[in-house]
Formats: C-alpha cells, structure tokens, sequence
C-alpha cells in the first residue's frame, strides 16, 4: 500500500482565481513583449530604419528652414513652431500613425487563428502595436528628443500645461488611429480580402489628411480648414498643435473624443457585419 | 533580341491578367495611382501654397515631381513582382525559382517583371505632370534634350536599382532579417525624393547623393534639364552616379551569390521560415 502522503502547498501558493482586469493586464504584457522582442530577434538590421528615419528628419527640418526663412509668421505658424510641430511628429510617429497589424494578419491568412486565442481581438492588436512602439521609442523617439539641441530645434512644448493636455491628447489620437485601422481592416474583408490596395490607400490618406507630414494650417487655399473637420486630424494634427500651442485645446480635445467614440463604434459594428464573412474565407 | 521577345510574352501576360478581372485591375489602378499621387502630395501643396520652394518656381517642382514618379512607373513596370525588391526575393528563398530557369541570371532579372500595363498607373501620371508642367515653362524639346533626358532617366533608375540591390544583398546573409530591407530603402528614397535640394547643407546633401542617394532620383537631373544648372556636365552626373553605383552593386551582389552557393535557401528546411 502507498505511504505516499499528498503534497500541502501552503496557503500562499495555492491557486487562486486572479481578477479579470489583472489577468487581461498580463496578458497584455506578455504580447507586447513578445511583439517587441520579436523585432529584435532578427539581428541588428532592423536598424537601418531608424537611421534612415533620422536622415529623413534632418531632410525636412532642413527643408523647412528653407521654405520658411525670412517669411515670418505664416498662418499663425512661426518656424520654430514648424520645426517643433515636425519633430514631434517624427518623435511621435507610430502612436500618430496608429497602425496595427491587421493588413499583414489579414494578408497572411492569420485572422482567422487569432479569434481562437484567449484574449480579444483587440487586445492582442493593441498589445502587439504598443509592444512595437517601445523599440522605437527607444532607439528613435528618446535619441531623436536629446538630439534636438544639436539640430537646432526647441522641442519643448508651449508651456508644462500643454505637456498635460499633450499626453491625454496623444491616448485620444492613437484610440481614433487604431479605430480607423480597424475600419480599415472589415473593409478589406468586404473588398474580398484585397488587402494590399486597403492598406496602401489607408497609408496614403492618413499621412496626408492626419497633419502629421505637414501642419494642416499651411496647405494652400481652405484645405487646411476642411482637412481638420475629418477624423484623421484627431489623429496627428490635434495633438501635434496642442503640443505647439497652435491650437485651441478644449474643442480639439473634444472633437477628438467624438471621434473615438464613433469610430470605435463603427468598428465594432463593420466587425460584427464582416466577421462572418472573414470565416467563410478561411482568415 | 532575346529581351524583347521575352519582353513581349511578359507584358502580353500582364495584359492577359488584367483583362481576365478587370474590376479588380481597375480597383489596383486607381489604388496605385492615389498611392503614387500621396507620394509627392506633400510637396506638391508646399509648391501651391508657397508659389515654389527655395529657389524652385511651383512649375519647376511639379515638372520634377512629374519626372520622379514617371522613374517610380518605370521601376514598377520593368522591375515588378519584387525584382526591385530584391531581398524579398532572396529572403523568402524565391531566388532559385530565378536560378532554374533556362536563361542567364541577369537576362532572367531584367523581364522577370516586366509588367508595363500594370506600370502605367505611375508612368501616366507622370508624364502628364511633366508635359504640363514643361509647357509652363516653355521647355525647347530638342533631339539634345531627349537624348539627355533619356540618359538621366535611365541614370536614375540605375541608382534606384543599384541603392535596392546594395541594400537587398543583405539578405544572403540574413534571409529573414534583411527580407524587408529593400523596402526600406525603396520607402527611403520615396520619402526624400520629392524635394528640391538646393540650400541644404552640404553634409546633408552630400549624404542624399551618397548614403542615401534620393538626390538622383529626379533634383539632380531635373537641375540640368531645366537648366537651373548647366545642363552639361550636370545632365551627365547622374548617368556616371548610377554607373558607379551599379558597380559597387555588382560587387557586393556577386559575393553574396558566392555565399549562397555555399548556404543556399532556408525556405525548403523543415523549419525554415515562410514553409
């Protein structure tokens, strides 16, 4: 007969069920490491992006300085104020962005696989995209921010309240990005998967609408003004003015909040239409 | 010969596929072209709002950004299916399907992705630009400036080509790495391309004609053409820029064919990448 006694754990490390909410956050952490860590599994030539995204800045402060030297004030823009408003930008430019990787999952077949992880959807897209982020911010955004000084650009912001506003701002930016990433996403489930034409449109419009490659107030005509009634400003433009103190801060925080809500309203019901049709296709 | 005949089955191909779904080709067009348009939009209202930038009259700046997306059509339309991309190619292990075929490598590169229907969407576009753009400026087309013209188009694909293929040629190296690398650079020189240069510093501008060579992808060859700079010996920077590129190019690539000799693709092992 077994004399075999079961094991006691103590009290302490006896399992228990965790809360939701920590479970969710663990969760979270784990693929937005593995997300980051990805990137740097591959050896150091995912480096070359950063560098040339470090000549790419220095190409349009310097390109800046000379469509603007000597013209003074030009639609409520200085060019300090244009040379801090295109740093941050480039600081700044994922989150602006606000891409997740739905076009490639969608392109790969990998969808489909994704719903069956035990974590939401959106979750695991947010996490991923965050996860990403942190690579660049730093090696890129934090390098790019100490190297300010050297390339002759003030890269603080208007006052330390704008740096407050700034940050919540920038939460409301990359919610409206991710949502309208996700919009992007069903459409191209409803386009029969074409997801190539509905990602490089999306690259396309976003980075000329959104403000983030120039300032909405200095393209020609009205267009500026029409621009910055569309979603995507709530994605680069507001905060990028907030941050400069171009901008009024009350209605662009509320304009980019109207924007979330319904864009993640949107989102939801564009998933919940073509979700099924992502089923019939495989993923 | 050889080339056109080739050229002349590839593009009936490309042809063929587009007539065979023309909604889908035409939902491609109109993509590619907004994607083309996006790429010189910036600069393109930079030149309406400011009437030009630095020294460069708005004319001036659409007819460069007209030459630099009709070199992009070009790349698209001769070099598609990632043969500008190289290392995609070599990454994912496709190069052997290259190597199999019963022709010379280079012969083999060179119509491979020969897609001049599929192209047109930036070649268009881009002629148009230049054409109105050459008008306002009043341009004296004469048989010296095709000729110079030509010269620098195809100077400027060189160095497009030359400046993928350095950077591709990581990829024998690094399959999986390096895959995307070509893309990178490619986005590099779209990204800086569509600027004139003139009164950037000279550190910076000698890193554009250099590391980074987007300076000869339409600034420098458009200087000559529109005769902000002598037109010679300026139109003949870029045709002997691109011939010393593609020198370098050659080198760097035939050693990392020597390695994949040896080492081959990770694509067909059991646990090779993309399987």
């Amino acid at each position: 007969m077994s004399t075999a006694v079961k094991k006691q754990w103590p009290e302490s490390q006896r399992h228990r069920p965790r809360p939701a909410w920590l479970l969710f956050a663990r969760q979270c952490r784990a693929t937005a490491t593995m997300a980051a860590t990805g990137q740097l599994g591959e050896g150091p030539l995912f480096l070359m992006d950063y560098l040339l995204r470090f000549l790419r800045v220095a190409v349009l402060l310097a390109l800046w300085r000379i469509i603007l030297s000597g013209k003074g004030e030009v639609s409520g823009m200085t060019l300090d104020g244009v040379l801090t408003y295109t740093l941050i930008s480039e600081v700044f430019a994922e989150p602006l962005a606000g891409r997740t990787e739905i076009a490639w999952l969608l392109f790969q077949g990998d969808l489909g696989g994704r719903f069956l992880r035990p974590m939401g959807l959106v979750g695991q897209l947010v996490a991923e995209t965050v996860g990403r982020w942190l690579v660049g911010l730093v090696l890129f955004s934090l390098p790019l921010l100490l190297l300010a000084p050297l390339l002759g650009v003030n890269s603080a912001p208007s006052s330390p309240i704008a740096l407050g506003w700034f940050a919540l701002s920038l939460v409301l930016a990359v919610a409206v990005g991710l949502a309208i990433d996700l919009c992007f996403g069903a459409l191209a489930v409803a386009f029969h998967h074409n997801v190539y034409m509905v990602d490089r449109v999306r690259g396309g419009v976003t980075a000329v609408l959104s403000g983030a490659m120039l300032p909405l107030a200095l393209l020609p005509g009205n267009l500026g003004n029409l621009f910055s009634f569309l979603p995507f400003a709530a994605m680069a433009s507001a905060p990028l003015r907030i941050y400069t103190g171009t901008g009024p801060i009350g209605p662009l925080l509320v304009s980019q909040l109207v924007w979330a809500v319904l864009l993640w309203l949107l989102a939801r019901w564009l998933w919940q239409v073509y979700r099924q049709k992502l089923a019939v296709h495989g993923g | 010969m050889r080339v056109l005949k080739l050229w002349r089955l590839y593009a009936w191909m490309d042809l063929t596929w587009i007539l065979q779904d023309p909604i889908t080709a035409v939902t491609y067009f109109i993509s590619d072209l907004f994607v083309n348009l996006t790429l010189v939009v910036g600069a393109l209202l930079l030149a309406e709002r400011f009437d030009g930038i630095g020294s460069w009259s708005r004319d001036q700046v659409v007819f460069m950004l007209g030459y630099a997306i009709l070199v992009r059509g070009i790349v698209d339309g001769i070099f598609g299916f990632n043969i500008a991309f190289i290392s995609r190619r070599i990454g994912r292990g496709q190069l052997d399907h290259v190597l199999i075929q019963p022709q010379s490598f280079w012969l083999a590169l060179l119509v491979d992705g020969f897609t001049p229907f599929s192209g047109l969407t930036a070649t268009l576009p881009g002629l148009v630009l230049m054409v109105l753009a050459g008008q306002r400026l009043s341009i004296e087309v004469s048989p010296g400036w095709l000729g110079l013209f030509g010269a620098n188009v195809l100077g400027s694909l060189g160095v497009i080509l030359a400046f993928s293929f350095l950077w591709g040629s990581l990829a024998f190296w690094s399959p999986r790495g390096a895959e995307e690398i070509s893309s990178s650079a490619m986005r590099m020189i779209d990204q800086l391309k569509p600027f004139p240069l003139d009164g950037v510093a000279p550190l910076l501008l000698g890193g554009l004609l250099t590391v980074v060579p987007a300076g000869f992808v339409a600034w420098y060859p458009v200087r000559a053409l529109l005769g902000i700079a002598a037109p010679l010996p300026t139109g003949l920077v870029t045709p002997a820029a691109a011939l010393g590129f593609l020198a370098l190019t050659i080198l760097v690539y035939r050693k990392g064919m020597r390695h994949y000799g040896y080492t081959g693709s990770q694509r067909y092992h059991s646990m090779g990448h993309r399987r």
